[in-house]
């Protein structure tokens, strides 16, 4: 310190600058916006009333003042008493969304004991293989009336939990049409981002159909599909592209389930995931844009004749991405604007990352000062009082305008290419998420984009930060995923074999020869059918490797229960 | 003089790629020959395509927290192919302090936590291969 005192001052009131004349998306902008900027909106037309078409200042008339948004988060650590014991806590404290995840090889559509499961076993959550992880999990947790959220990477998944809530409440005498809640589901974000092994995309496309006529018969207070922005925009998409591929998707599901006989009107209102980036208006701005965007495609594209068919609800994860490992109590700024981004815009449901997220899976105080910042933004800061509180600025207007112009033109290109499938198959919504992540990550070591405390404004870590680093949660032992398979080998021998047997029959049959898979999988799990076992089964029914990654060869018992029909 | 060989590579059912990809076009923009593994790729795998490609580093990218694990098995397994001393691992991702003593001790060049200076990372590898490129 004596020493520093010694240096010479050198104060320049015009030091650290913007350095920036465009948002994170690369839209430019002028210093000011004036009423000619948007003298083309009408106001029934380009806005209307929250709760009006086309919903650009949101889907309800009253907005928070009648009812505020999702309180949500992923809750899954390594084990499921931990995790059933934080969210307990964490519904005392006001979440009021249950966000369910499982660690990544069940992700990846295998079991705990296969070979490529050991290192990531028990990371990013539990080890949810079967029904009674999640007995274990959701003990004493009521079922109905309370929103699940599956935040899954692949579909398999989506639709392996959606069905183990199924049987779970029918084991209990409960009823399933109260089921309430959403599974992404998402073919595209499934192989684009995650490059997911477990299933092909023509498996995905048509199970993921399967799946959602199912939950309308049967759940209908479940959305079966979330198409997701979230993850394309972390790997590399800009805010309009982000939204871009949610609209794809979003357009391509509804004219499959046409062809299946299911109209717009009857799936109802469409929801989707989306990213709470740092650029603070461009994020609200690309929130209303996407409304606005799905309620014209409804009515006037698909042919939505209700209101409820041209809404779409958007739900939110704020930007893990964002996040830095250095001077991690500076994400505490990133997320309480992310958080209040969302809040301004309008959004259904809020997950907001972890100030220590960079540094490890969030923990318990981390996730409570999530909680608290909506709190304050809404207790103290006063902010959800009044629907749509910027409508009407000049800028985010414009900016709306903007961003609904640059996704039309990304849409009309998908559409060019022959739609969002073959876009997908072709790699070019790989280049295109490479291509803009690059850019970023060069303005990044140019200095053309201004990263606090990673690479400008860089400063010490004092004891704070340092605590915060130190507090991340720890990765399970090597001893815990070996129990992890003695229990998985020990619930695989108490089963009914026969019984299980007999819906390894019927989930390989109706797979092949065509019918909707559903209830031979809800009816499988409830009789202890594994991730992996789902997974494969559904393979051999399309003829290709039972181990997603060419690794085993198909179990015995699998051949045994399957015999009659593999040659 | 013959340029840095470095092998990219994501062990395991992580899918968090973005380091890895970004380290990859970090490394080419530094001149270096890059090769990148891919995802969902097993530690044999990756201690054999490194032999394979003659590299002089395995740059293992995890976001899980278990580099330990990962790690260990790397180094053993070039130790069993009497690799150890031609090639090299660093590593990039989630790394507590307690880990970075492990890896440390187990022979790992390098540990850089999540939003480590990638330009850090290559001035390390040029660094340490500055006398040994004939």
């Amino acid at each position: 310190m004596a020493e520093s005192r010694k240096e010479e001052i050198n104060l320049d009131r015009d030091a650290d600058g913007l350095v920036r004349d465009a948002t994170q998306s690369h839209i430019k902008v002028k210093t000011i916006y004036r009423p000619e900027d948007i003298a083309e909106d009408q106001y029934e037309e380009a806005l209307g009333d929250p709760g009006s078409f086309p919903f650009t200042r949101g889907l309800y008339k009253e907005m928070y003042r009648n009812r505020l948004w999702l309180k949500s988060f992923i809750v899954s650590y390594a084990t499921p008493e931990e995790t059933n014991e934080a969210f307990r806590d964490y519904i005392k404290n006001g979440m009021n969304d249950l966000r369910l995840l499982s660690d990544l090889p069940i992700q990846s559509g295998i079991d705990p004991d296969h070979p490529a499961s050991w290192n990531s076993m028990m990371c990013g959550g539990m080890s949810t293989y079967a029904i009674n992880v999640y007995e274990k999990m959701l003990e004493g947790i009521p079922l109905e009336g309370v929103t699940f959220e599956l935040a899954h990477q692949n579909v398999s998944c989506s639709i392996f939990f959606h069905g183990m809530i199924v049987a779970m409440m029918e084991k209990r005498g409960l009823d399933v049409s109260k089921l309430k809640g959403n599974g992404i589901a998402d073919p595209i974000r499934a192989k684009l981002v995650y490059a997911s092994p477990d299933w092909t995309t023509e498996i995905n496309r048509r199970v993921c159909l399967d799946h959602i006529e199912y939950a309308m018969k049967h759940t209908p207070k479940w959305k079966a599909i979330a198409p997701n922005g979230v993850d394309p925009c972390q790997g590399g998409m800009n805010a309009y592209q982000e939204i871009g591929m949610v609209l794809a998707v979003a357009r391509q599901t509804i004219r499959d389930l046409k062809e299946r006989g299911i109209s717009i009107d009857d799936f109802g209102s469409m929801i989707c995931s989306l990213d709470a980036e740092s650029d603070f208006f461009e994020t609200i701005a690309k929130f209303r844009a996407i409304r606005r965007m799905w309620a014209h495609i409804a009515k006037d594209e698909l042919g939505a004749a209700t209101e409820k068919a041209m809404m779409l609800k958007i739900g939110i994860r704020t930007s893990g991405l964002s996040l830095q490992w250095q001077k991690p109590l500076n994400n505490a700024a990133r997320v309480t604007l992310q958080i209040l981004s969302c809040v301004l815009g309008g959004v259904g449901s809020i997950d907001a990352s972890s100030i220590d997220e960079a540094v490890g899976l969030p923990s318990y105080e981390a996730r409570m000062f999530n909680l608290d910042t909506q709190h304050i933004i809404t207790h103290e800061a006063n902010v959800p009082l009044v629907a749509d509180p910027l409508g009407g600025s000049y800028y985010l207007e414009w900016m709306t305008d903007k961003i609904e112009k640059e996704c039309q033109a990304f849409l009309d290109e998908i559409e060019e290419r022959g739609g969002v499938y073959e876009c997908l198959e072709t790699g070019w919504l790989n280049a295109v998420m490479e291509e803009n992540r690059l850019k970023i990550q060069r303005e990044k070591a140019e200095g053309k984009r201004l990263i606090i405390g990673v690479n400008s404004f860089k400063g010490e870590s004092g004891p704070i930060n340092k605590e915060i680093e130190n507090c991340a949660y720890k990765v399970p032992t090597e001893q815990m995923r070996t129990d992890k398979i003695q229990e998985l080998n020990e619930f695989k021998a108490a089963r009914n074999t026969e019984k299980l047997y007999d819906c390894f029959r019927r989930l390989y049959l109706d797979t092949k020869e065509g019918r909707n898979v559903s209830r031979a999988m809800i009816d499988g799990i409830a009789e202890g059918m594994t991730m992996g076992e789902m997974v494969g089964i559904v393979r051999l029914g399309y003829h290709i490797s039972y181990d997603p990654l060419n690794m085993l060869p198909t179990p015995d018992y699998v051949k045994e229960a399957l015999k009659e029909y593999l040659s | 003089m013959r340029k840095i060989r470095i092998l990219v590579a994501k062990v395991g059912c992580d899918i968090h790629e973005r380091g890895a990809l970004t380290m990859m076009t970090v490394y080419r923009d530094a001149g270096m020959e890059t090769i990148y593994t891919g995802r969902f790729q097993s530690e044999e795998g990756v201690v054999n395509a490194a032999i394979n490609e003659n590299v002089d580093f395995i740059s293992v990218s995890d976001l899980t927290g278990s580099l330990v694990i990962i790690c260990k098995k790397l180094m053993d397994g070039l130790k069993e192919q009497g690799a150890e001393n031609d090639i090299h691992v660093i590593c990039g991702g989630i790394i507590t302090d307690s880990d970075r003593e492990q890896l440390e001790a187990m022979g790992v060049l390098g540990a850089f936590g999540t939003g480590y200076p990638a330009e850090k990372t290559v001035e390390f590898i040029q660094d340490y291969m500055k006398d040994k490129l004939d």
